[in-house]
C-alpha cells in the first residue's frame, strides 16, 4: 500500500512540474468546426483569431530540399512546410478555383492572345524580409531555371509550359511582368505560383550554382508572412512572425512548429496527448476511427484529387486485342470493389467515368458506365469474347489463334493493402472468363512502370485543377507517362488541339471529353474511385482548412490561428 | 592480448568486405533511385533524372560504382552521395547514432540493473512465489511483440497524463526524444522534458532485454550457488550477504557481461522498431527511410555501421571473457 501512496505521490508532483513545462500549444478554447466543408470548402472553419500561440502540425517527411522547384523538392510535404515563406503568388483554393495571393500580386491575366501573353502586377510593398522588392527579376529567374533551356545544370522538377515561354520581361520598376509565349499554353495559371529571391541566387554564381544553393540551404529569407527560426534535421522545423511581412494583417500565430512524424500510425496517440494539433494522413480505416474518438479535434472526410486505377499493358500481345480487354473491363464489378474497400468508411464513393475529370471539376462526363466497362456485367463480358471468336476450353479462354489466353500479372504497391486487396478481387472477377490474373506486388513503382514489367496495374494519379495540358501529358502517344503505350492518332489530334485553346475552357474540355470517349471506348485504363483526403485539427483553431489540391492545408497559412474567445 | 585483437579484426575485414558488396548489389539491382522520378506527372525532365543519376554514379557499371564507393570510404571515410542533394550521410550517420545510442545505452543499463537483480532473487528464492513471479513475466515479456509492447506502453502513457483531468498536463510523451518548443526553456524544465520523452521508450526497449537477461542471470547464480568454492565460503562462517555479493554474484555475472556485449547488435536491430513507434529520429527511422527512398548509399552505410558493432560487440565479448575470468587467457 505504501508502495502504491508513493508512486501515486511521486507521480502527481511529476505532473504538476510537468504542467509547468508544456509546450505552448494547448491554449483556446473549442469552436466551429468543418462540418461545413462539404457545402463551403473555401470558407468553413473561419473565424476570428487571437494574437499569439503555437501550432504544431505533424509533417509526413523532414525537409531535404529547400527549392521546391525542383525534382527533389516538389513533394506535397516540403510544399507545405514552405507555404509560408516562399513568395506564393497563387494558390488552389479548396473548392479547386484559382486564387492570387492578393498579398503579393495585384493582378495576373491574359492580355494577348496572339502571341500569348500574360502579365502580372505585383503588390508596390512587396519585399523580400532583407527588404529587397520582389520583382520581374524573380519571375526571370524562376522561368530560366524552368525552362530545360537556360540552365542545362538546374534539375527543374519539370520544365511544362516554361518552355514555351518566349520571354520574360519587366517594367515599372520591376512591379510588371508580362510573360510572352511562342506557342500557346492552356494552364498558364499554373506558372510562376512560388517565387524565389533571385537577387540571393546570383551571389552564388550562375543559374546552377543559384539553383542548387536554393536546394541545398535552409532559407534565412523569407517572401511570405513567416521566416524559418531554426530547422532541428529529422525533428522540427520551427517559423516564426516575418517581421518584414507586408501583407495586408499580420499573421496571428507566433509559431508554427512542424513535427516530423513518418509513420501515419502514431499520429492519432500524438494527437490525443495533445503532442500535435494537426494531422493529414493518408486514410486508413484504422487512422480514420482513432482521429475520430479524439476529443475537440475538427476532422474531414473528403474527396481528394487522386484517383485510382487499372492500366493494361499493350505491349503484351495477349492484351492487342481490343475485346478481351472490354471483356475484362465489363467483368470487373467497381461497385463491389468499392463496396469492400473505400467504401468501408467512405459509403459515398462512387465509380469514376472520367480520365481527366473528378465529379467535381467543371468538364467532367462519365463516358465508362455507357459502356458497361467497369459493371461486373459477366453475361456482356462473355458476349463481347463469343463476338470477336473467342471460346472456353476446360474452363481456360481460348484466343481466335488457338492459344490459350496466357496468365496475367496485375501489380501493386508492396505494402498498400487496398489496392492489394482491389487486385485480389479483381483477380477473381476476371477468373469468371476463364483468364487467370496472378497478382504480384512491387516495391519499386515508378520502375515498373517505366520498363513496362506488368500486364495489369493499380495506381494513382492526382489531377491537377489546371487540366487542359495535363490531359496530353498523360493519354498522348509520346508521352512519358503513358506506361501502357496505348496510342490513338484521332485522340492525339484532339488532345494537341485542346493544348492549343487558351481562354475558353469549355471548348477545351470538349475536345478532351471526344478525347476521353475514345480511349474509353478502346479500354485502355479503368478508372475506379476518386482516393480520400484527410485532415484533423484541434478545435482551438480557426482558419485552417482541408484543401485536397496540390497547394494543400497551408494555402491560407498567413489567416490561420487562435480562435478568438 | 593486443595481438589477438589485431588478429580478429584484420579476420573481420574480409567478411565486411563481402558482406558490403553483396548489400550493395541486392540494393542495387532492386532498382535506381532516380525511378521513383519517372512517377510523377507532368514528367520529370529526360535531362533532370540524367543530371541526378551521374551525381550518384548511376551512370557507371555496378561494379565500378561499388569500387567508387569503397575507395572513397576507405581513404575518405565517405559513404557516398545521398539521393537528398542537401544531405550529408556521414553527418547523418553521426546524427542519428547519438540519438540512437542515447536510447540503447539507457534501456541497457535500465536492463541489466533489472535483469541482475531479478535473477539474483530468483535463484537465491528458487521455487518460491516470488521466483515463479519473476519467471512469468520474464517469459511474458520475451513472448511480447516489441511494438505491441510500445503501443500499450503509449496508451499507459496517455492515460497517466489524463488522471488529473487536465488537458494542459503531459508527464509522458509519445513521439520524439524532446520537445520542439518550450515556453520556459529553463535548464529544469529541459531536464523534465527529456525525461519525460525517454521514459516510455526506455521501458519499452528495456523490458525485452530484461526478459533474456533475468534468464540468464538467475542460471549463473544457480549454478555458482551449488559450486564448491560457495559451500566453502559458506563452511567458514561467512555472513550470507557477503557470500552473495561477494563471492557468488561476482562470478556469476560473467555470462551476463559477454552476452550483453554480443546483443548490443540486436538491441540496436530492436530499438528500429521502438524508434519507429516513438518517432526517434534514430539508425532504426534513418534505415527505414533510406529503404523507402531507394537511398543506396545511406544503406550501405547503415549497414556498415551495423555490420562493424557486431564484429566489435563479438570481439569485446570475447575479450571480456578472458579479462574476467582468469581461467581463460588468450595465447
Amino acid at each position: 500500500m505504501r508502495a502504491v501512496r508513493l508512486t501515486a505521490a511521486v507521480i502527481a508532483a511529476l505532473t504538476v512540474v510537468a504542467a509547468c513545462t508544456r509546450p505552448d500549444d494547448a491554449s483556446g478554447g473549442a469552436g466551429g468546426g468543418f462540418e461545413a466543408c462539404a457545402a463551403d470548402p473555401a470558407g468553413c472553419n473561419a473565424g476570428p483569431t487571437e494574437p499569439g500561440g503555437t501550432m504544431t502540425y505533424a509533417l509526413g517527411k523532414d525537409v531535404k530540399a529547400w527549392n521546391t522547384l525542383s525534382s527533389a523538392g516538389n513533394t506535397v510535404e516540403y510544399q507545405q512546410a514552405l507555404a509560408g515563406v516562399l513568395g506564393v503568388a497563387h494558390v488552389f483554393a479548396p473548392d479547386l478555383k484559382h486564387t492570387i495571393n492578393t498579398d503579393t500580386l495585384a493582378s495576373m491575366g491574359l492580355v494577348s492572345s496572339a502571341p500569348m501573353t500574360v502579365q502580372y502586377k505585383i503588390q508596390p510593398n512587396a519585399v523580400w524580409s532583407d527588404g529587397t522588392p520582389i520583382s520581374a527579376e524573380d519571375f526571370i529567374w524562376v522561368w530560366k531555371v524552368m525552362n530545360g533551356r537556360d540552365c542545362t545544370g538546374c534539375t527543374a522538377a519539370s520544365n511544362d509550359g516554361y518552355q514555351d515561354i518566349a520571354a520574360v520581361a519587366g517594367a515599372d520598376n520591376g512591379k510588371t511582368v508580362t510573360a510572352t509565349f511562342s506557342k500557346p499554353y492552356p494552364d498558364w495559371q499554373g506558372l510562376f505560383g512560388t517565387l524565389y529571391p533571385a537577387h540571393l541566387a546570383a551571389q552564388q554564381g550562375d543559374l546552377a550554382a543559384g539553383f542548387s544553393w536554393m536546394e541545398k540551404t535552409v532559407p534565412t529569407w523569407s517572401g511570405g508572412p513567416y521566416r524559418i527560426e531554426k530547422h532541428e534535421p529529422n525533428f522540427a522545423l520551427t517559423l516564426v512572425r516575418n517581421e518584414r511581412w507586408f501583407g495586408k494583417s499580420k499573421a496571428p500565430l507566433d509559431r508554427i512548429v512542424y513535427r516530423i512524424i513518418t509513420n501515419d500510425a502514431e499520429l492519432a496517440p500524438a494527437l490525443r496527448n495533445g503532442e500535435v494539433s494537426a494531422v493529414n494522413p493518408i486514410v486508413t480505416p484504422d487512422i480514420l476511427a482513432q482521429v475520430r474518438e479524439v476529443p475537440d479535434v475538427n476532422s474531414h472526410l473528403g474527396k481528394g484529387l487522386s484517383w485510382e486505377h487499372l492500366d493494361f499493358n499493350l505491349k503484351n500481345p495477349a492484351l492487342a486485342d481490343r475485346a478481351i480487354r472490354q471483356a475484362i473491363f465489363t467483368a470487373i464489378n467497381r461497385a463491389d470493389i468499392i463496396a469492400k474497400t473505400v467504401g468501408q468508411y467512405a459509403p459515398d464513393t462512387q465509380p469514376m467515368g472520367s480520365h481527366n475529370f473528378v465529379p467535381t471539376m467543371p468538364g467532367y462526363v462519365d463516358h465508362v458506365s455507357a459502356t458497361g466497362q467497369g459493371s461486373g456485367d459477366l453475361a456482356k463480358a462473355r458476349e463481347i469474347l463469343a463476338k470477336a471468336g473467342y471460346r472456353s476450353a476446360g474452363g481456360k479462354l481460348v484466343a481466335p489463334s488457338g492459344k490459350a489466353v496466357p496468365p496475367l500479372r496485375i501489380r501493386h504497391t508492396v505494402g498498400n493493402q487496398l489496392r492489394r486487396n482491389t487486385c485480389e478481387l479483381v483477380a477473381n472477377m476476371v477468373k469468371e472468363l476463364g483468364v487467370e490474373v496472378r497478382v504480384e506486388p512491387t516495391d519499386n513503382l515508378g520502375a515498373t512502370l517505366t520498363s513496362g514489367d506488368f500486364d495489369i496495374m493499380i495506381f494513382a494519379w492526382m489531377l491537377s485543377p489546371l487540366r487542359i495540358g495535363a490531359a496530353s501529358s498523360l493519354w498522348a502517344s509520346s508521352s512519358a507517362s503513358n506506361y501502357g503505350r496505348w496510342s490513338n492518332p484521332a485522340s492525339d489530334k484532339l488532345l494537341a488541339q485542346a493544348n492549343q485553346i487558351v481562354g475558353d475552357d469549355a471548348k477545351a474540355f470538349d475536345l478532351i471529353n471526344q478525347a476521353d470517349k475514345i480511349m474509353t471506348e478502346d479500354a485502355y485504363v479503368l478508372p475506379l474511385f476518386q482516393r480520400e483526403s484527410f485532415t484533423a485539427v484541434a478545435s482551438r483553431y480557426a482558419n485552417i482548412r482541408p484543401n485536397p489540391t496540390l497547394s494543400g492545408v497551408g494555402y491560407n497559412i498567413a489567416q490561420w490561428g487562435l480562435r478568438a474567445q | 592480448m593486443f595481438a589477438y585483437a589485431a588478429r580478429r579484426m584484420l579476420l573481420s575485414v574480409p567478411v565486411l568486405l563481402v558482406a558490403s558488396f553483396l548489400v550493395f548489389v541486392l540494393v542495387a539491382v532492386s532498382g535506381s533511385p532516380t525511378d521513383p522520378l519517372r512517377a510523377v506527372n507532368p514528367p520529370v525532365p529526360e535531362e533532370t533524372i540524367r543530371l541526378e543519376e551521374r551525381r550518384l554514379g548511376w551512370d557507371q557499371p555496378l561494379l565500378q560504382r561499388y569500387g567508387s564507393w569503397l575507395w572513397g570510404l576507405v581513404t575518405r571515410g565517405d559513404f557516398g552521395p545521398s539521393v537528398n542533394p542537401r544531405e550529408d550521410i556521414n553527418a547523418e550517420i553521426v546524427t542519428r547514432m547519438g540519438v540512437t545510442l542515447r536510447l540503447v545505452a539507457v534501456a541497457m543499463l535500465v536492463a541489466l540493473v533489472i535483469a541482475v537483480v531479478a535473477g539474483v532473487v530468483s535463484a537465491v528464492r528458487q521455487y518460491s512465489a516470488l521466483d515463479y513471479g519473476i519467471t512469468f513475466s520474464g517469459f511474458l515479456f520475451l513472448a511480447m511483440p516489441s511494438f505491441w509492447l510500445a503501443v500499450l506502453l503509449k496508451e499507459a502513457g496517455i492515460w497517466i497524463n489524463g488522471l488529473d483531468g487536465d488537458p494542459r498536463t503531459q508527464l509522458l510523451f509519445t513521439i520524439g526524444d524532446r520537445s520542439p518548443y518550450l515556453a520556459d526553456p529553463t535548464w529544469w524544465n529541459r531536464f523534465v522534458d527529456v525525461a519525460g520523452h525517454m521514459i516510455l521508450p526506455t521501458i519499452s526497449l528495456a523490458l525485452i532485454s530484461f526478459a533474456a537477461w533475468s534468464r540468464f542471470q538467475r542460471a549463473a547464480m544457480l549454478e555458482v550457488l551449488g559450486s564448491d568454492y560457495v559451500r566453502l565460503a559458506r563452511a567458514k562462517g561467512l555472513p550470507a550477504r557477503r557470500v552473495l555479493t561477494r563471492h557468488a554474484l561476482r562470478t556469476a555475472l560473467i555470462p551476463l557481461t559477454t552476452v550483453t556485449a554480443m546483443d548490443l547488435a540486436g538491441i540496436l536491430g530492436g530499438a528500429v522498431i521502438t524508434e519507429t513507434v516513438f518517432q526517434w529520429q534514430g539508425m532504426g527511422a534513418y534505415l527505414i527511410d533510406s529503404i523507402t527512398t531507394r537511398d543506396l548509399y545511406a544503406v550501405m552505410a547503415w549497414l556498415t555501421i551495423s555490420g562493424l558493432l557486431v564484429v566489435v560487440g563479438n570481439l569485446v565479448a570475447d575479450l571480456l571473457y578472458g579479462v574476467l575470468d582468469p581461467r581463460i587467457r588468450h595465447a
